[in-house]
């Protein structure tokens, strides 16, 4: 713990003293005389012109002729909300977590700004019903380090996989993929720690190594759930990740995108009973879990045409493997029987999902993806998904979704035929488009 | 004997190879979002800049993807020059962390926003919200389709070169004043051009002409978007129909990246012609400068007015 304390410190304080790498004098002078030379006649002129033009404006209306000035003379950090609204119109009840028919899922508030000429802070709040305020995101990035560095601190979406790290209401489907909800969570994995990001070209083209710390892996369990020590006591039970991102322009209008991930870290595993460890007493038991992951994405949007054509073809498998720590206390567990069913939580399970997306109109795309992954019981083999997507965008602001999905859990369980509606709708200041 | 010539060969290449690389002046790296502001940087810079460019002319500056290849090329740049205004503000910003170069965050030696020296119009009054479409409060960022902003670029670029150049500050001068001269020669070549179109009634598809119009002094009576960003609705091209036939209308202006078979249809139902006119430098063959784009757009106004 006190390792990563050292290493964030070193890196905020690497960027503060990075921004502020001073000139020698000479340059400076130089510099300064150079720039007062520089300013011929004609520039002054040119300043002076405008200052006029600008003071002539208030009186004459008409002329609409400005020089712009600040865009946010009072400093006042970039507000924004989105909207995400589900409903659910599938014939055998909702499958919605809430089991609303017609629901909130989420109102999502964004806000960030510079803090200082070394810091940018995020913070994004989630509220919905489920939840109430939840922080979803909330960190300080640092902007100034060498060596083409960047370094987080706080709680952000794990950089794990590719839909991962894209907010859900952002997402080009109405939720992720099955194998992220199952792996992870419906709303992805977040973490609170360190993330740090290189980017670097050895061999002619863009890759990025990002790497994080944190706390613990996925979300902590209900209060009901106790251990015999925090999982986090040792630097060995908390989250670790790396991904590294590799990109290649195909063409002018098509790119690749493939990238690796791995990530491990300790979670519960619950015991079925209460087991007395020295002094203390716990119902489950830290075990590690680690994940590993390959996702590519291809992108095709002829320049030329770029607001009428584009096509996505995307794809993730993820695997993932689970130690049992159960098993070996199957003794203390079932005594007196020397032996007693117990889950098979060593179970190495994978999944995945290929994504496809073409745009119609301007305005309109159509999607489609298959999703599988193995459920945790051997017995049950694979939920199995397809979906469709119909999407449409009235402005850069709002989206309408229809989504029909149909999903086979397993063995032995009913298919169930989905049919989602999606709208989503954005205020405050225009956000970049999500590459 | 042998190996004694190769090292003392090898040593003396290495060392003149060396020695010339010290020698070699270091260009100033621009980076640009537009062609238009690469061509007048190039123009200004000449041989001590190397310039390259984000968007092309032929798409929409607006939506550019953030792709991680720009972030290659914007890592090592010393200026980052951009139209502003937020016609950037779908990328840029995305781009400008990725790159994790301070020089060109806002702040930085490198971090030029070009709109700062331009003359803006349409600079928004009183409460502005997205019920009035796309809208850039702070002014239509097309504003390099005035030859005269395209001088205060070239005079911003002249200063800002020489501040991070303070060696080169003579040639900056000096090929901003031939920039300058070209254009002023070109301007007096158009003037008859000019004398014919003012006054003639015109429609474009989007606001991105209004600069084109005001120098020109054609007439803009209608917009083919009914708001800015805004696709055209059966409506407002009823509406626009009835505009067209009642100012006499001839022509429809708009850019090469939007679908002219809205327009085309407007068209066909007023007599009118679609004149699809590049926005930008190398939005089509033979558009290979900021002089010839702005020669291009006249003499194709002319020719169809």
């Amino acid at each position: 713990m006190r390792t990563i304390a050292v290493l964030w410190a070193s890196i905020t304080m690497a960027s503060a003293l990075h921004a502020q790498v001073p000139t020698t004098p000479s340059d400076s002078a130089a510099r300064a005389k150079a720039k007062a030379d520089s300013i011929a006649a004609d520039s002054i002129a040119l300043i002076r012109e405008l200052e006029q033009m600008q003071r002539g404006n208030a009186a004459d209306t008409t002329r609409g002729t400005q020089v712009a000035g600040p865009s946010n003379p009072r400093l006042i950090p970039d507000i924004s909300a989105i909207g995400d609204l589900v409903a659910d119109l599938s014939p055998d009840g909702s499958t919605q977590e809430s089991g609303n028919r017609f629901d909130i899922r989420e109102v999502e508030v964004a806000i960030g700004a510079a803090v200082d000429p070394y810091f940018r802070a995020d913070f994004i709040l989630g509220l919905s019903d489920l939840e109430g305020i939840a922080i979803e995101e909330a960190y300080l990035t640092a902007l100034s380090l060498p060596a083409a560095l960047q370094a987080r601190i706080g709680r952000f979406h794990m950089p794990f996989g590719k839909q991962n790290t894209t907010h859900r209401a952002e997402l080009q489907t109405v939720e992720y993929p099955h194998v992220i909800q199952r792996f992870f969570s419906p709303e992805g994995l977040k973490g609170s720690g360190f993330w740090v990001s290189k980017i670097f070209a050895p061999f002619g083209f863009y890759q990025e190594l990002q790497a994080t710390a944190v706390n613990r892996l996925g979300d902590a369990p209900d209060d009901s759930v106790t251990l015999a020590e925090p999982l986090n006591k040792r630097l060995s039970g908390l989250g670790y990740s790396a991904r590294l991102r590799n990109y290649w322009d195909l063409s002018e209008a098509a790119n690749l995108e493939l990238s690796f991930s791995a990530m491990t870290g300790k979670v519960e595993q619950p015991l079925g009973i209460e087991l007395s460890f020295g002094s203390v007493t716990a119902n489950a038991v830290p075990a590690r879990q680690s994940d590993l992951g390959i996702d590519f994405t291809y992108r095709w949007k002829p320049l030329e045409r770029a607001l009428y054509k584009s096509f996505i073809l995307q794809g993730e498998v993820i695997h993932q493997l689970n130690a049992d720590a159960v098993a070996p206390l199957a003794p203390l567990i079932c005594a007196p029987a020397p032996t007693c069913p117990l889950p098979d939580f060593g179970r190495s399970l994978t999944g995945g999902y290929v994504f496809a997306r073409y745009q119609l109109t301007r305005r309109s795309f159509f999607g489609t993806r298959f999703d599988f992954v193995q459920n945790p019981a051997a017995s049950e083999g694979s939920t199995k998904a397809g979906s469709t997507y119909l999407q449409f965008f009235p402005s850069e602001f709002s989206k309408f979704v229809v989504s029909y999905e149909l999903l086979k859990p397993g063995t032995g369980l009913k298919s169930v035929n989905r049919i989602l509606l999606q709208t989503t709708f954005a205020v405050g200041p225009h956000r970049p488009h999500p590459f | 004997m042998n190996i004694r010539i190769i090292f003392c060969a090898g040593v003396m290449a290495l060392t003149l190879g060396a020695s010339s690389q010290a020698l070699a002046q270091p260009k100033l790296r621009i980076v640009t979002s537009t062609t238009d502001l690469d061509n007048i940087a190039q123009a200004v810079g000449g041989d001590r800049v190397s310039a390259i460019h984000i968007s092309e002319g032929y798409q929409d500056p607006h939506f550019v993807e953030a792709k991680p290849s720009f972030i290659l090329k914007l890592r090592n740049a010393d200026v980052f020059a951009f139209v502003g205004l937020d016609l950037e503000i779908g990328w840029m910003s995305l781009l400008i962390d990725g790159a994790r170069n301070p020089k060109i965050r806002q702040g930085g030696s490198g971090y030029l926003d070009v709109s700062r020296v331009v003359r803006v119009i349409d600079v928004a009054r009183g409460n502005v919200d997205r019920s009035q479409g796309d809208v850039h409060p702070q002014g239509n960022p097309h504003y390099w389709l005035d030859p005269e902003n395209g001088r205060r670029i070239a005079r911003l670029f002249r200063d800002k070169f020489s501040e991070l150049d303070p060696a080169g500050a003579s040639t900056y001068a000096a090929n901003a004043r031939a920039f300058e001269a070209r254009l002023n020669a070109a301007e007096n070549q158009w003037k008859p051009q000019l004398a014919k179109l003012k006054g003639k009634p015109v429609v474009a598809w989007h606001t991105s002409w209004r600069y084109l119009a005001q120098y020109t002094g054609i007439n803009i009576v209608g917009f083919m978007e009914p708001k800015p960003g805004v696709p055209p609705s059966p409506s407002h091209l009823a509406g626009l129909i009835q505009t067209m036939r009642r100012t006499g209308v001839k022509v429809i202006v708009m850019e090469p990246f939007y679908d002219r078979k809205t327009a085309d249809f407007v068209a066909a139902r007023t007599s009118a012609k679609v004149l699809i006119l590049p926005p930008s430098v190398g939005a089509i063959k033979g558009v290979t400068d900021y002089i010839s784009l702005m020669q291009y757009d006249i003499r194709q106004l002319a020719d169809a007015l």
